[in-house]
């Protein structure tokens, strides 16, 4: 019988906290299949969990040798972050960005929607998180998975999987957190503002200077960000300069779609039972719902603002200042479908996909002043 | 430089230092956004006015 005691061995090496990252791999795995939330990051996040967490896996690093999931955490995040910046080309060469172009001044909702990840910063260290970790959660709020992935990675946040499971449920979670948060701080009368959409026209030679010159200004203001935006506005370039239509079909789809089956399964490498099962990492998750809502409100409270100074007439619909977060193209669907709820004629898509592609731009600037401050600050 | 501590928070003591640390970043963080974005915005506006074409005024064609 003691023969067959190895047979036991991983049964006898379960603990609670393993038992609990089963049960919330599983949870990801359902969101998934059965919610459709994310599935492409949330089904493989979900499995990976279960993977990493057997006893003993084979995935992770032993004595004799190497685990694939290690493995690939090591080469495709921990080196270079290489998995999310190269996705990041994918999601450059699927944006359109002719809806911001031809109404630029949405640029300063995709800013002003930022405003979440900051004031989380000042909560996360006033519960007592470490500055590393309170901005590498605050980053949570800009509703962009690659750039939370980032951030967390560069500066060695211990809540790394928290922040990123945190940061791809509640992008897929957009349609019913941000009408909560646009009602608490708009009235209907605001919601019902109606915006004429009379958009300038774009040349070819605009679509194409654009995603080079914002690289450059944003890597002089901030050089940690070139990494994000430059790979993001590389994917953009591709898809704008009308020479290379094979080169941004790859980038958009197998390319996107190869980075994020293994994206998902590597960041489950820190989702550890060890690491992963808390007290920090549930209020990791309640703060990056707050950093989520706070973006959302200050995206609509900067619309407001400007309504203070613009004449009647000219008034700014402050739902759209809300769809200025980067969670593309959802965002800009949800704050039309509350526009035609209060008036069905309302047509605020336009605007609010020139805020929501603003958005994307505001968050990897974000993301990269982050780690241009965090340079002098740790 | 000693670290000062303000008070013991849920997750472990704060020091007065981080929560300076932390306003600062929120003034230059959200002040560097903005200001980027504002370049940005001109730049755009450069570029509209620069490369828009009269013939585009005239058919309302995006290229």
């Amino acid at each position: 019988m003691s023969d067959f005691s190895f047979l036991l061995e991983g049964v006898q090496a379960i603990t609670p906290k393993i038992l609990v990252m089963w049960v919330i791999g599983g949870l990801l795995i359902f969101l998934a299949i059965k919610k459709d939330m994310e599935p492409a990051l949330l089904l493989p996040m979900g499995f990976g969990a279960i993977l990493v967490n057997i006893p003993f896996s084979g995935v992770l690093n032993t004595d004799a040798a190497n685990g694939i999931v290690e493995w690939l955490f090591n080469v495709g995040i921990h080196a270079a972050e290489a998995m999310p910046l190269l996705l990041f080309v994918g999601v450059g060469a699927m944006i359109d960005f002719g809806p911001l172009l031809s109404n630029p001044k949405m640029l300063l909702f995709g800013g002003a929607a930022q405003l979440g990840i900051f004031v989380t910063v000042i909560l996360a260290v006033l519960l007592g998180f470490p500055l590393k970790d309170a901005m590498s959660i605050g980053v949570i709020g800009a509703a962009d998975g690659p750039t939370s992935i980032l951030v967390s990675q560069q500066l060695k946040s211990a809540y790394m999987g928290a922040i990123a499971v945190a940061a791809y449920s509640y992008m897929a979670l957009v349609p019913i957190i941000q009408p909560f948060a646009i009602k608490m701080v708009t009235t209907k009368k605001e919601r019902m503002i109606r915006m004429p959409y009379n958009p300038g026209k774009v040349s070819r030679t605009t679509r194409i200077l654009f995603p080079i010159i914002v690289t450059l200004i944003s890597g002089l203001i901030a050089p940690d960000s070139v990494a994000l935006v430059g790979f993001l506005m590389f994917g953009n370039l591709i898809r704008e300069c009308g020479k290379l239509e094979s080169l941004s079909q790859t980038a958009q789809g197998p390319l996107a779609n190869l980075i994020t089956i293994f994206l998902g399964i590597t960041i489950a490498f820190q989702m550890r039972a060890d690491q992963f099962v808390n007290w920090g990492t549930l209020i990791v998750m309640l703060l990056g719902l707050f950093a989520f809502v706070l973006d959302t409100v200050g995206g609509v409270l900067f619309a407001k603002l400007l309504n203070l100074f613009l004449p009647k007439g000219k008034k700014i619909n402050p739902m759209v200042g809300g769809a200025g977060i980067s969670a593309f193209p959802m965002s800009a669907r949800v704050v039309q479908k509350m526009a035609v709820k209060e008036d069905p004629e309302n047509l605020l898509l336009m605007h609010a996909v020139g805020a929501n592609v603003a958005g994307q731009i505001g968050s990897v600037v974000a993301g990269g002043i982050i780690l241009s401050l965090a340079a002098s600050l740790l | 430089m000693r670290l000062i501590t303000a008070f013991q928070s849920l997750m472990g003591p704060v020091d007065a230092g981080s929560i300076w640390d932390s306003l600062g970043l929120l003034l230059k963080g959200m002040g560097g956004v903005l200001l980027v974005m504002l370049l940005i915005f001109g730049v755009i506006v450069a570029l509209n006015k620069v490369f828009s074409r009269p013939d585009d005024k005239k058919d309302g064609k995006d290229k």
